[in-house]
Protein backbone atom coordinates (compact mmCIF):
# COMPACT_ATOMS: atom_id res chain seq x y z
CA UNK A 1 0.00 0.00 0.00
CA UNK A 2 2.88 2.13 0.73
CA UNK A 3 4.07 2.11 -2.63
CA UNK A 4 0.44 2.70 -4.23
CA UNK A 5 1.00 5.43 -1.72
CA UNK A 6 4.12 7.51 -2.98
CA UNK A 7 3.17 6.72 -5.92
CA UNK A 8 0.13 8.07 -6.35
CA UNK A 9 1.73 11.64 -4.29
CA UNK A 10 4.36 11.41 -6.73
CA UNK A 11 1.39 11.30 -9.75
CA UNK A 12 -0.18 14.15 -8.08
CA UNK A 13 2.25 16.24 -7.80
CA UNK A 14 1.54 18.60 -10.75
CA UNK A 15 -2.08 18.64 -9.39
CA UNK A 16 -1.08 19.99 -5.91
CA UNK A 17 1.33 23.06 -7.22
CA UNK A 18 -1.64 23.66 -10.53
CA UNK A 19 -4.61 24.04 -7.76
CA UNK A 20 -2.02 24.84 -4.83
CA UNK A 21 -1.03 27.76 -6.54
CA UNK A 22 -4.90 28.98 -7.80
CA UNK A 23 -5.46 28.87 -4.17
CA UNK A 24 -2.46 30.42 -3.15
CA UNK A 25 -3.11 33.27 -5.12
CA UNK A 26 -6.89 33.85 -4.78
CA UNK A 27 -6.37 34.24 -0.93
CA UNK A 28 -2.86 36.24 -0.97
CA UNK A 29 -5.12 39.02 -3.08
CA UNK A 30 -7.96 38.45 -0.65
CA UNK A 31 -5.99 39.67 1.98
CA UNK A 32 -4.94 43.02 1.41
CA UNK A 33 -8.54 44.27 0.78
CA UNK A 34 -9.62 43.59 4.30
CA UNK A 35 -8.68 47.01 5.96
CA UNK A 36 -10.55 48.43 3.07
CA UNK A 37 -13.87 46.72 3.60
CA UNK A 38 -13.49 47.06 7.23
CA UNK A 39 -12.29 50.81 7.43
CA UNK A 40 -15.37 51.46 4.90
CA UNK A 41 -18.45 49.37 6.57
CA UNK A 42 -20.96 52.15 7.02
CA UNK A 43 -20.81 52.88 3.65
CA UNK A 44 -21.24 49.20 2.42
CA UNK A 45 -24.16 49.97 4.67
CA UNK A 46 -25.93 51.84 2.68
CA UNK A 47 -25.16 50.00 -0.58
CA UNK A 48 -26.09 46.78 0.74
CA UNK A 49 -29.47 47.76 2.20
CA UNK A 50 -30.27 48.75 -1.19
CA UNK A 51 -30.64 45.12 -1.93
CA UNK A 52 -33.14 42.49 0.27
CA UNK A 53 -31.22 40.53 3.05
CA UNK A 54 -32.74 37.34 1.37
CA UNK A 55 -30.32 37.69 -1.69
CA UNK A 56 -27.32 38.07 1.09
CA UNK A 57 -28.63 35.28 2.92
CA UNK A 58 -28.62 33.15 0.19
CA UNK A 59 -25.34 33.64 -0.83
CA UNK A 60 -23.69 33.16 2.51
CA UNK A 61 -26.09 34.36 5.47
CA UNK A 62 -23.94 37.50 6.29
CA UNK A 63 -24.88 40.62 7.69
CA UNK A 64 -22.65 43.71 6.47
CA UNK A 65 -20.89 44.18 9.96
CA UNK A 66 -19.40 40.51 9.73
CA UNK A 67 -17.12 42.17 7.03
CA UNK A 68 -15.55 44.38 9.87
CA UNK A 69 -14.31 41.27 11.76
CA UNK A 70 -11.33 38.83 10.04
CA UNK A 71 -13.60 35.91 10.49
CA UNK A 72 -16.39 37.78 8.58
CA UNK A 73 -14.30 38.89 6.15
CA UNK A 74 -12.52 35.11 5.46
CA UNK A 75 -16.01 33.91 5.45
CA UNK A 76 -17.78 35.73 2.92
CA UNK A 77 -14.82 36.09 0.55
CA UNK A 78 -12.65 33.26 0.83
CA UNK A 79 -14.21 30.23 2.36
CA UNK A 80 -18.13 30.24 2.61
CA UNK A 81 -18.73 30.29 -1.35
CA UNK A 82 -15.03 30.36 -3.28
CA UNK A 83 -13.11 27.82 -1.68
CA UNK A 84 -15.84 25.37 -1.29
CA UNK A 85 -16.40 25.56 -4.87
CA UNK A 86 -13.11 24.84 -6.66
CA UNK A 87 -11.77 22.49 -4.61
CA UNK A 88 -14.96 20.70 -4.78
CA UNK A 89 -14.49 20.93 -8.54
CA UNK A 90 -10.63 19.19 -7.72
CA UNK A 91 -12.07 16.64 -5.72
CA UNK A 92 -14.82 15.76 -7.61
CA UNK A 93 -12.73 15.15 -10.66
CA UNK A 94 -9.79 13.89 -9.02
CA UNK A 95 -11.95 11.39 -7.23
CA UNK A 96 -14.23 10.48 -10.25
CA UNK A 97 -10.97 9.34 -11.81
CA UNK A 98 -8.54 7.43 -8.92
CA UNK A 99 -9.34 4.36 -10.42
CA UNK A 100 -11.29 4.57 -13.32
CA UNK A 101 -9.18 7.09 -14.94
CA UNK A 102 -6.36 4.27 -15.27
CA UNK A 103 -9.41 1.65 -15.63
CA UNK A 104 -10.57 3.71 -18.92
CA UNK A 105 -6.72 4.40 -20.23
CA UNK A 106 -6.29 0.50 -19.83
CA UNK A 107 -3.57 1.08 -17.15
CA UNK A 108 -5.37 -0.80 -14.49
CA UNK A 109 -4.87 -4.05 -16.51
CA UNK A 110 -1.15 -4.19 -15.97
CA UNK A 111 -0.85 -2.62 -12.56
CA UNK A 112 -3.38 -5.27 -11.47
CA UNK A 113 -1.79 -7.56 -13.24
CA UNK A 114 1.09 -7.35 -10.17
CA UNK A 115 0.89 -8.23 -6.67
CA UNK A 116 -0.90 -5.88 -5.68
CA UNK A 117 -4.66 -6.83 -3.85
CA UNK A 118 -7.66 -4.46 -5.05
CA UNK A 119 -7.72 -3.59 -1.30
CA UNK A 120 -4.21 -2.19 -1.05
CA UNK A 121 -4.37 -0.34 -4.38
CA UNK A 122 -7.77 0.90 -3.52
CA UNK A 123 -6.73 2.43 -0.02
CA UNK A 124 -3.19 3.57 -1.24
CA UNK A 125 -4.50 5.72 -3.95
CA UNK A 126 -7.15 7.30 -0.76
CA UNK A 127 -4.84 7.86 1.45
CA UNK A 128 -2.67 9.48 -1.85
CA UNK A 129 -5.93 11.47 -2.18
CA UNK A 130 -6.49 12.51 1.01
CA UNK A 131 -3.00 13.58 1.33
CA UNK A 132 -2.80 15.52 -1.98
CA UNK A 133 -6.01 17.27 -0.79
CA UNK A 134 -4.19 18.24 2.69
CA UNK A 135 -1.45 19.81 0.65
CA UNK A 136 -3.29 21.95 -1.28
CA UNK A 137 -4.99 22.99 1.60
CA UNK A 138 -1.93 23.92 3.22
CA UNK A 139 -0.76 26.20 0.06
CA UNK A 140 -4.26 27.55 0.65
CA UNK A 141 -3.42 28.22 4.15
CA UNK A 142 -0.32 29.51 3.59
CA UNK A 143 -1.96 32.34 1.18
CA UNK A 144 -3.85 33.75 3.87
CA UNK A 145 -1.22 33.48 6.78
CA UNK A 146 1.73 35.25 4.57
CA UNK A 147 -0.23 37.92 4.04
CA UNK A 148 -1.82 38.52 6.86
CA UNK A 149 1.29 40.97 8.61
CA UNK A 150 0.30 43.15 6.11
CA UNK A 151 -3.13 43.78 7.43
CA UNK A 152 -5.00 44.67 10.17
CA UNK A 153 -6.14 40.91 10.98
CA UNK A 154 -4.85 39.69 14.53
CA UNK A 155 -5.97 36.37 14.13
CA UNK A 156 -3.54 33.33 14.97
CA UNK A 157 -2.27 31.15 12.25
CA UNK A 158 -4.01 27.75 14.28
CA UNK A 159 -7.20 29.90 13.93
CA UNK A 160 -6.84 30.49 10.42
CA UNK A 161 -6.15 26.62 9.73
CA UNK A 162 -9.75 25.81 11.50
CA UNK A 163 -11.99 26.54 8.53
CA UNK A 164 -9.37 24.29 6.35
CA UNK A 165 -10.03 21.46 8.62
CA UNK A 166 -13.82 22.15 8.65
CA UNK A 167 -13.24 22.20 4.39
CA UNK A 168 -10.90 19.39 4.57
CA UNK A 169 -13.91 17.57 5.99
CA UNK A 170 -16.59 18.39 3.11
CA UNK A 171 -14.66 17.75 0.31
CA UNK A 172 -13.44 14.09 1.76
CA UNK A 173 -17.24 13.69 1.43
CA UNK A 174 -17.40 14.94 -2.35
CA UNK A 175 -14.61 13.18 -3.35
CA UNK A 176 -15.77 9.96 -1.75
CA UNK A 177 -18.99 10.35 -3.34
CA UNK A 178 -17.06 11.05 -6.97
CA UNK A 179 -15.14 7.50 -6.04
CA UNK A 180 -17.96 6.00 -5.04
CA UNK A 181 -20.15 7.00 -8.63
CA UNK A 182 -17.21 5.53 -10.51
CA UNK A 183 -17.59 2.55 -8.87
CA UNK A 184 -21.39 2.68 -9.83
CA UNK A 185 -21.69 4.10 -13.17
CA UNK A 186 -20.34 3.51 -16.75
CA UNK A 187 -17.69 6.35 -17.19
CA UNK A 188 -15.55 9.01 -14.78
CA UNK A 189 -17.11 11.65 -16.57
CA UNK A 190 -20.73 10.39 -15.66
CA UNK A 191 -19.58 10.21 -12.04
CA UNK A 192 -17.71 13.52 -12.02
CA UNK A 193 -21.23 14.73 -13.56
CA UNK A 194 -23.24 13.45 -10.94
CA UNK A 195 -21.13 14.54 -7.97
CA UNK A 196 -20.88 18.05 -9.64
CA UNK A 197 -24.73 17.86 -9.10
CA UNK A 198 -25.07 16.74 -5.57
CA UNK A 199 -22.08 19.58 -5.02
CA UNK A 200 -24.51 21.88 -7.10
CA UNK A 201 -27.85 20.96 -5.29
CA UNK A 202 -26.20 20.67 -1.84
CA UNK A 203 -25.47 24.42 -2.20
CA UNK A 204 -28.47 25.41 -3.62
CA UNK A 205 -30.91 23.62 -0.74
CA UNK A 206 -28.47 25.41 2.00
CA UNK A 207 -28.58 28.48 0.52
CA UNK A 208 -32.39 28.16 -0.13
CA UNK A 209 -32.70 27.09 3.49
CA UNK A 210 -30.83 30.28 4.86
CA UNK A 211 -33.15 32.59 2.80
CA UNK A 212 -36.31 30.46 3.76
CA UNK A 213 -35.53 30.59 7.32
CA UNK A 214 -34.94 34.44 7.53
CA UNK A 215 -38.70 34.29 6.39
CA UNK A 216 -39.91 31.80 9.04
CA UNK A 217 -40.57 29.15 6.29
CA UNK A 218 -38.60 26.10 7.92
CA UNK A 219 -40.21 23.85 4.97
CA UNK A 220 -36.28 22.81 3.63
CA UNK A 221 -35.07 22.41 7.29
CA UNK A 222 -35.11 18.70 7.68
CA UNK A 223 -33.83 18.32 4.15
CA UNK A 224 -30.64 20.55 4.40
CA UNK A 225 -29.71 18.59 7.39
CA UNK A 226 -28.70 15.43 4.49
CA UNK A 227 -26.67 18.06 2.26
CA UNK A 228 -22.88 17.86 3.45
CA UNK A 229 -22.77 21.50 2.40
CA UNK A 230 -24.72 22.09 5.83
CA UNK A 231 -21.88 20.67 7.87
CA UNK A 232 -19.45 22.79 6.42
CA UNK A 233 -18.83 26.00 8.61
CA UNK A 234 -16.87 28.17 6.41
CA UNK A 235 -15.47 30.98 8.08
CA UNK A 236 -17.09 30.56 11.20
CA UNK A 237 -15.33 27.95 12.24
CA UNK A 238 -12.37 30.73 12.93
CA UNK A 239 -14.01 31.56 16.46
CA UNK A 240 -14.67 27.89 17.10
CA UNK A 241 -14.80 24.24 15.34
CA UNK A 242 -17.16 21.95 15.73
CA UNK A 243 -15.54 18.72 16.05
CA UNK A 244 -18.67 16.83 16.34
CA UNK A 245 -19.47 18.06 12.70
CA UNK A 246 -15.83 17.50 11.59
CA UNK A 247 -16.07 13.62 12.77
CA UNK A 248 -19.12 13.23 10.97
CA UNK A 249 -18.44 14.53 8.12
CA UNK A 250 -14.77 12.08 7.88
CA UNK A 251 -16.89 9.25 9.19
CA UNK A 252 -19.69 9.82 6.09
CA UNK A 253 -16.82 10.51 3.55
CA UNK A 254 -15.09 6.73 5.39
CA UNK A 255 -18.60 5.01 4.35
CA UNK A 256 -19.06 6.34 1.21
CA UNK A 257 -15.46 5.13 0.81
CA UNK A 258 -15.68 1.91 2.31
CA UNK A 259 -18.99 1.10 -0.31
CA UNK A 260 -16.70 2.31 -3.18
CA UNK A 261 -14.14 -0.17 -1.92
CA UNK A 262 -16.79 -3.02 -1.35
CA UNK A 263 -17.87 -2.35 -4.85
CA UNK A 264 -14.03 -2.17 -6.04
CA UNK A 265 -13.09 -5.85 -4.82
CA UNK A 266 -16.06 -7.57 -6.78
CA UNK A 267 -16.58 -5.71 -10.35
CA UNK A 268 -14.99 -6.80 -12.97
CA UNK A 269 -11.99 -3.92 -14.41
CA UNK A 270 -12.73 -3.07 -17.88
CA UNK A 271 -10.96 -2.37 -21.05
CA UNK A 272 -12.55 -1.54 -23.99
CA UNK A 273 -15.74 -0.44 -22.64
CA UNK A 274 -17.39 -3.87 -21.75
CA UNK A 275 -19.51 -3.40 -18.64
CA UNK A 276 -20.70 0.04 -19.73
CA UNK A 277 -24.44 0.85 -19.66
CA UNK A 278 -26.48 1.17 -23.04
CA UNK A 279 -29.07 3.51 -23.67
CA UNK A 280 -31.02 1.14 -26.12
CA UNK A 281 -33.58 3.76 -26.58
CA UNK A 282 -31.21 6.34 -27.84
CA UNK A 283 -29.33 3.97 -29.60
CA UNK A 284 -32.70 3.04 -31.42
CA UNK A 285 -33.64 6.40 -32.45
CA UNK A 286 -30.15 6.81 -33.71
CA UNK A 287 -30.58 3.95 -36.14
CA UNK A 288 -33.65 5.12 -37.28
CA UNK A 289 -32.68 8.34 -37.92
CA UNK A 290 -30.17 7.09 -40.26
CA UNK A 291 -32.37 4.86 -42.07
CA UNK B 1 -5.43 -30.39 -8.54
CA UNK B 2 -2.81 -31.77 -10.65
CA UNK B 3 1.16 -30.29 -9.31
CA UNK B 4 2.42 -30.73 -13.21
CA UNK B 5 -0.48 -28.36 -14.38
CA UNK B 6 0.29 -24.86 -14.18
CA UNK B 7 -2.79 -23.93 -15.00
CA UNK B 8 -6.28 -25.70 -15.62
CA UNK B 9 -9.55 -23.98 -16.43
CA UNK B 10 -12.85 -26.17 -16.59
CA UNK B 11 -15.92 -25.52 -17.86
CA UNK B 12 -14.96 -21.93 -17.48
CA UNK B 13 -17.82 -19.05 -19.35
CA UNK B 14 -17.80 -15.48 -19.29
CA UNK B 15 -20.55 -13.07 -20.54
CA UNK B 16 -20.53 -9.40 -21.04
CA UNK B 17 -24.17 -8.56 -21.18
CA UNK B 18 -25.50 -10.33 -23.94
CA UNK B 19 -22.02 -11.68 -25.32
CA UNK B 20 -20.97 -15.22 -23.90
CA UNK B 21 -17.23 -14.64 -24.62
CA UNK B 22 -16.34 -18.10 -22.99
CA UNK B 23 -18.57 -20.87 -23.24
CA UNK B 24 -16.67 -23.32 -21.44
CA UNK B 25 -13.25 -23.36 -21.77
CA UNK B 26 -11.16 -26.35 -21.03
CA UNK B 27 -7.19 -26.03 -20.96
CA UNK B 28 -4.62 -27.92 -19.00
CA UNK B 29 -1.32 -26.71 -19.68
CA UNK B 30 1.72 -28.45 -17.97
CA UNK B 31 4.86 -26.79 -16.07
CA UNK B 32 7.59 -26.13 -17.84
CA UNK B 33 5.87 -25.94 -21.22
CA UNK B 34 5.50 -23.26 -24.32
CA UNK B 35 1.60 -23.56 -24.94
CA UNK B 36 0.51 -21.35 -28.06
CA UNK B 37 -3.32 -20.72 -27.54
CA UNK B 38 -4.66 -19.29 -30.96
CA UNK B 39 -7.56 -17.56 -32.19
CA UNK B 40 -9.49 -14.85 -34.18
CA UNK B 41 -10.17 -11.64 -32.83
CA UNK B 42 -13.27 -11.50 -30.17
CA UNK B 43 -12.50 -15.74 -29.71
CA UNK B 44 -11.78 -15.66 -26.23
CA UNK B 45 -8.06 -15.38 -25.68
CA UNK B 46 -7.80 -12.22 -23.93
CA UNK B 47 -10.82 -12.60 -21.50
CA UNK B 48 -9.78 -16.28 -20.82
CA UNK B 49 -5.97 -15.16 -19.69
CA UNK B 50 -7.81 -11.88 -18.09
CA UNK B 51 -9.83 -14.49 -15.79
CA UNK B 52 -6.28 -16.06 -15.05
CA UNK B 53 -5.07 -12.99 -13.58
CA UNK B 54 -8.43 -12.36 -11.65
CA UNK B 55 -9.06 -9.16 -13.78
CA UNK B 56 -12.44 -10.31 -14.22
CA UNK B 57 -14.44 -12.54 -12.70
CA UNK B 58 -15.79 -15.68 -14.49
CA UNK B 59 -19.17 -16.74 -14.32
CA UNK B 60 -18.87 -20.09 -14.18
CA UNK B 61 -16.40 -22.89 -14.20
CA UNK B 62 -13.35 -23.65 -12.37
CA UNK B 63 -9.88 -22.58 -12.68
CA UNK B 64 -6.30 -23.28 -10.77
CA UNK B 65 -3.10 -21.12 -11.93
CA UNK B 66 0.08 -22.42 -10.35
CA UNK B 67 -1.96 -24.74 -8.03
CA UNK B 68 -3.91 -21.59 -6.74
CA UNK B 69 -7.59 -20.65 -6.98
CA UNK B 70 -6.77 -16.81 -8.51
CA UNK B 71 -10.36 -15.40 -6.67
CA UNK B 72 -9.24 -16.78 -3.73
CA UNK B 73 -5.07 -15.62 -3.95
CA UNK B 74 -5.18 -13.03 -6.50
CA UNK B 75 -1.90 -11.62 -4.83
CA UNK B 76 0.46 -14.97 -5.11
CA UNK B 77 -0.45 -15.60 -8.58
CA UNK B 78 0.27 -12.55 -10.11
CA UNK B 79 3.59 -12.41 -7.82
CA UNK B 80 4.95 -15.88 -9.45
CA UNK B 81 3.24 -14.42 -12.78
CA UNK B 82 4.50 -12.41 -15.78
CA UNK B 83 1.81 -10.60 -17.80
CA UNK B 84 1.94 -9.33 -21.20
CA UNK B 85 -1.01 -7.32 -22.03
CA UNK B 86 -2.53 -6.96 -26.10
CA UNK B 87 -1.40 -3.30 -25.37
CA UNK B 88 0.53 -2.04 -23.16
CA UNK B 89 -0.82 1.29 -21.24
CA UNK B 90 1.66 3.21 -18.84
CA UNK B 91 1.87 6.52 -17.54
CA UNK B 92 3.10 8.21 -21.31
CA UNK B 93 5.03 11.11 -19.14
CA UNK B 94 7.25 8.12 -17.01
CA UNK B 95 10.51 7.67 -18.42
CA UNK B 96 10.75 4.42 -19.58
CA UNK B 97 13.39 3.41 -16.82
CA UNK B 98 10.77 4.76 -14.02
CA UNK B 99 7.79 2.92 -15.81
CA UNK B 100 10.11 -0.49 -14.65
CA UNK B 101 10.95 1.00 -10.92
CA UNK B 102 7.34 1.70 -10.15
CA UNK B 103 6.40 -1.46 -10.91
CA UNK B 104 9.50 -3.72 -9.55
CA UNK B 105 8.25 -1.65 -6.59
CA UNK B 106 4.82 -3.32 -6.87
CA UNK B 107 6.50 -6.61 -6.92
CA UNK B 108 8.51 -5.62 -3.54
CA UNK B 109 11.43 -5.36 -5.68
CA UNK B 110 12.01 -8.48 -6.72
CA UNK B 111 13.69 -7.60 -9.78
CA UNK B 112 17.50 -8.15 -10.50
CA UNK B 113 18.44 -4.80 -11.95
CA UNK B 114 20.90 -6.22 -13.61
CA UNK B 115 18.56 -8.65 -15.43
CA UNK B 116 16.32 -6.39 -16.07
CA UNK B 117 19.29 -4.07 -18.06
CA UNK B 118 20.58 -7.81 -19.97
CA UNK B 119 17.21 -7.92 -21.51
CA UNK B 120 16.87 -4.45 -22.41
CA UNK B 121 20.08 -4.05 -24.31
CA UNK B 122 19.44 -7.97 -26.44
CA UNK B 123 16.04 -5.70 -27.06
CA UNK B 124 17.94 -2.33 -28.01
CA UNK B 125 15.56 -0.61 -25.86
CA UNK B 126 16.76 2.81 -24.57
CA UNK B 127 15.37 3.19 -20.50
CA UNK B 128 15.72 6.98 -20.74
CA UNK B 129 12.97 8.10 -22.68
CA UNK B 130 9.52 8.89 -22.02
CA UNK B 131 6.94 6.20 -22.71
CA UNK B 132 4.74 9.19 -25.09
CA UNK B 133 8.28 8.96 -27.20
CA UNK B 134 8.30 5.28 -27.77
CA UNK B 135 7.26 3.48 -31.33
CA UNK B 136 4.65 1.39 -30.65
CA UNK B 137 7.50 -1.96 -31.33
CA UNK B 138 9.27 -0.30 -28.06
CA UNK B 139 6.54 0.29 -26.18
CA UNK B 140 6.27 -3.61 -26.73
CA UNK B 141 10.12 -4.25 -25.60
CA UNK B 142 9.17 -2.30 -22.28
CA UNK B 143 5.87 -4.85 -21.88
CA UNK B 144 8.48 -7.95 -22.76
CA UNK B 145 10.78 -6.36 -20.12
CA UNK B 146 8.26 -6.01 -17.37
CA UNK B 147 7.07 -9.79 -17.69
CA UNK B 148 10.22 -11.44 -17.77
CA UNK B 149 12.12 -9.40 -15.28
CA UNK B 150 11.21 -11.12 -12.01
CA UNK B 151 11.82 -14.17 -13.25
CA UNK B 152 8.37 -15.55 -12.77
CA UNK B 153 6.92 -19.43 -12.95
CA UNK B 154 4.50 -18.69 -15.19
CA UNK B 155 4.71 -16.30 -17.99
CA UNK B 156 1.24 -15.08 -19.31
CA UNK B 157 1.98 -13.06 -22.81
CA UNK B 158 -1.09 -11.47 -24.96
CA UNK B 159 0.69 -11.11 -28.66
CA UNK B 160 4.32 -11.46 -27.40
CA UNK B 161 5.44 -10.24 -30.81
CA UNK B 162 2.88 -7.80 -32.14
CA UNK B 163 4.61 -4.52 -33.47
CA UNK B 164 8.01 -5.98 -33.88
CA UNK B 165 10.32 -5.91 -36.31
CA UNK B 166 11.12 -9.50 -37.72
CA UNK B 167 14.89 -9.36 -35.72
CA UNK B 168 13.44 -8.56 -32.65
CA UNK B 169 10.34 -11.26 -32.98
CA UNK B 170 12.86 -13.51 -33.27
CA UNK B 171 14.83 -12.20 -30.17
CA UNK B 172 11.39 -12.08 -28.28
CA UNK B 173 11.39 -15.72 -29.12
CA UNK B 174 14.51 -16.62 -27.55
CA UNK B 175 13.76 -14.83 -24.61
CA UNK B 176 10.73 -16.91 -23.88
CA UNK B 177 12.55 -20.34 -25.38
CA UNK B 178 15.52 -19.50 -22.75
CA UNK B 179 12.51 -18.65 -19.69
CA UNK B 180 11.51 -22.17 -20.71
CA UNK B 181 14.46 -23.72 -20.27
CA UNK B 182 15.22 -22.24 -16.65
CA UNK B 183 11.58 -23.72 -15.84
CA UNK B 184 8.87 -21.04 -16.48
CA UNK B 185 5.46 -21.99 -18.03
CA UNK B 186 4.87 -20.25 -21.43
CA UNK B 187 0.78 -19.46 -22.10
CA UNK B 188 0.51 -17.31 -25.14
CA UNK B 189 -1.97 -16.09 -27.12
CA UNK B 190 -0.63 -15.14 -31.02
CA UNK B 191 -2.07 -14.43 -34.47
CA UNK B 192 1.66 -15.54 -35.88
CA UNK B 193 0.96 -18.64 -36.47
CA UNK B 194 4.90 -19.56 -38.12
CA UNK B 195 5.75 -18.56 -34.19
CA UNK B 196 3.47 -20.50 -32.27
CA UNK B 197 4.95 -23.23 -34.63
CA UNK B 198 8.66 -22.29 -33.90
CA UNK B 199 7.93 -22.45 -29.97
CA UNK B 200 4.78 -23.94 -28.54
CA UNK B 201 4.87 -27.51 -27.78
CA UNK B 202 0.87 -27.74 -27.26
CA UNK B 203 -1.54 -25.39 -29.20
CA UNK B 204 -5.12 -25.02 -28.12
CA UNK B 205 -7.61 -23.15 -30.90
CA UNK B 206 -10.30 -21.25 -29.84
CA UNK B 207 -13.33 -20.38 -31.67
CA UNK B 208 -16.44 -18.57 -30.81
CA UNK B 209 -14.98 -19.25 -26.52
CA UNK B 210 -14.54 -22.90 -26.68
CA UNK B 211 -11.49 -24.84 -27.16
CA UNK B 212 -12.17 -26.81 -30.28
CA UNK B 213 -9.08 -28.90 -30.35
CA UNK B 214 -6.00 -28.99 -27.99
CA UNK B 215 -2.91 -31.16 -29.74
CA UNK B 216 1.12 -31.31 -29.60
CA UNK B 217 1.55 -28.64 -32.12
CA UNK B 218 3.89 -31.31 -34.09
CA UNK B 219 1.32 -34.04 -34.21
CA UNK B 220 -1.75 -31.73 -35.29
CA UNK B 221 0.66 -30.52 -38.05
CA UNK B 222 1.54 -34.27 -38.80
CA UNK B 223 -1.93 -35.38 -38.86
CA UNK B 224 -3.42 -32.88 -40.91
CA UNK B 225 -4.04 -33.69 -44.53
CA UNK B 226 -0.40 -33.14 -46.77
CA UNK B 227 -0.06 -33.28 -50.56
CA UNK B 228 1.74 -35.57 -52.14
CA UNK B 229 3.24 -35.03 -56.02
CA UNK B 230 5.21 -37.74 -57.67
CA UNK B 231 6.58 -37.92 -60.96
CA UNK B 232 7.17 -41.38 -62.63
CA UNK B 233 9.16 -42.65 -65.35
CA UNK B 234 6.79 -43.86 -67.35
CA UNK B 235 2.98 -43.14 -67.45
CA UNK B 236 1.05 -44.86 -64.91
CA UNK B 237 -2.79 -45.65 -64.32
CA UNK B 238 -3.75 -43.91 -60.79
CA UNK B 239 -6.24 -46.78 -59.66
CA UNK B 240 -3.75 -48.71 -57.65
CA UNK B 241 -3.40 -45.33 -55.66
CA UNK B 242 -6.60 -43.63 -55.58
CA UNK B 243 -8.02 -46.85 -53.72
CA UNK B 244 -5.72 -46.35 -50.78
CA UNK B 245 -7.81 -45.59 -47.46
CA UNK B 246 -6.79 -41.92 -46.59
CA UNK B 247 -5.76 -41.06 -50.31
CA UNK B 248 -7.41 -38.67 -52.51
CA UNK B 249 -5.99 -37.81 -56.24
CA UNK B 250 -5.91 -34.34 -56.57
CA UNK B 251 -4.61 -33.91 -60.12
CA UNK B 252 -3.48 -35.98 -62.45
CA UNK B 253 -0.77 -34.50 -65.45
CA UNK B 254 -0.31 -37.25 -68.37
CA UNK B 255 0.14 -40.41 -66.06
CA UNK B 256 4.28 -38.94 -65.68
CA UNK B 257 3.01 -37.00 -62.68
CA UNK B 258 0.25 -37.17 -59.53
CA UNK B 259 -0.81 -34.91 -57.02
CA UNK B 260 -2.03 -36.68 -54.07
CA UNK B 261 -4.00 -35.58 -50.63
CA UNK B 262 -3.20 -38.08 -47.85
CA UNK B 263 -4.66 -38.08 -44.88
CA UNK B 264 -2.85 -39.77 -41.67
CA UNK B 265 -0.28 -42.19 -41.91
CA UNK B 266 2.07 -42.43 -45.55
CA UNK B 267 3.23 -46.23 -44.81
CA UNK B 268 0.26 -47.50 -47.26
CA UNK B 269 1.29 -44.83 -49.83
CA UNK B 270 4.76 -45.20 -49.74
CA UNK B 271 4.26 -49.41 -50.09
CA UNK B 272 2.12 -49.65 -52.97
CA UNK B 273 4.42 -46.79 -54.51
CA UNK B 274 6.74 -49.74 -54.10
CA UNK B 275 5.21 -51.53 -57.09
CA UNK B 276 5.66 -48.07 -59.63
CA UNK B 277 8.93 -46.49 -61.13
CA UNK B 278 8.87 -43.01 -58.98
CA UNK B 279 11.40 -40.44 -60.61
CA UNK B 280 10.63 -38.04 -57.85
CA UNK B 281 8.51 -37.72 -54.54
CA UNK B 282 7.76 -34.51 -53.13
CA UNK B 283 5.83 -34.01 -49.86
CA UNK B 284 3.88 -30.75 -48.62
CA UNK B 285 3.10 -30.20 -44.74
CA UNK B 286 0.71 -27.75 -44.27
CA UNK B 287 1.33 -24.99 -42.46
CA UNK B 288 0.07 -24.11 -38.94
CA UNK B 289 -1.76 -21.63 -40.46
CA UNK B 290 -3.53 -24.17 -43.11
CA UNK B 291 -4.32 -26.25 -40.57
CA UNK B 292 -5.89 -23.24 -38.24
CA UNK B 293 -7.90 -22.14 -40.61
CA UNK B 294 -9.71 -25.09 -41.32
CA UNK B 295 -11.32 -24.83 -37.94
CA UNK B 296 -12.75 -21.26 -39.32
CA UNK B 297 -13.82 -22.72 -42.60
CA UNK B 298 -17.58 -21.98 -42.74
CA UNK B 299 -16.89 -20.08 -39.27
CA UNK B 300 -20.88 -18.80 -39.62
CA UNK B 301 -21.43 -22.11 -38.17
CA UNK B 302 -21.86 -22.07 -34.54
CA UNK B 303 -19.66 -23.89 -32.35
CA UNK B 304 -22.21 -26.22 -30.15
Amino acid sequence: MLTVFKHTLRRYRGQIIGWGIVMFLYGAINMPFYDSFANQTALFDQLLNLFPKEAFAFFGNFDITAYATPAGYLGIQYFDVMAVLILGVFVLLLGSGLLVGDEESGRLDLILAHPVSRTSLFWGRLLGFAAVTLAILFISWLGLVLPMGLTSMNLGWGEVALPFLSLFGVLMVFGAAALLFSMLLPSRSTAAMTGGFVLVASYIITSLDRMLQMQGNTSLETAVKFTPLYYYEGGNAISGLNVGWLVGLLAVSALLAVLAWWRFKRRDIRVGGEGGWRFNLLRFKRVRAQQ
Amino acid sequence: MDNAMALTTQGLTKSYGSVRALRGVNLEVRRGEVFGFLGPNGAGKTTTIRCLLDLIRPDGGTLRVLGLDPQANPVEVRARSGYLPGELRVEDNSTVEDVLHYFNDLRSGKADWSFVRHIAQRLDLDLAPRVKNLSKGNKQKVGVVLALMHRPELLLLDEPTIGLDPLMQHEVLRLIVEARDEGTTVFFSSHNLSEVQEIAERVAIIRQGVVVEVAETDSLINRAMRRVSIRFERPVTDTALATLPGVKVLRRDDGLSVLLQVEGKMDGLIKALAAFPVVDFETERPSLEEIFLTYYEGDRTEVK
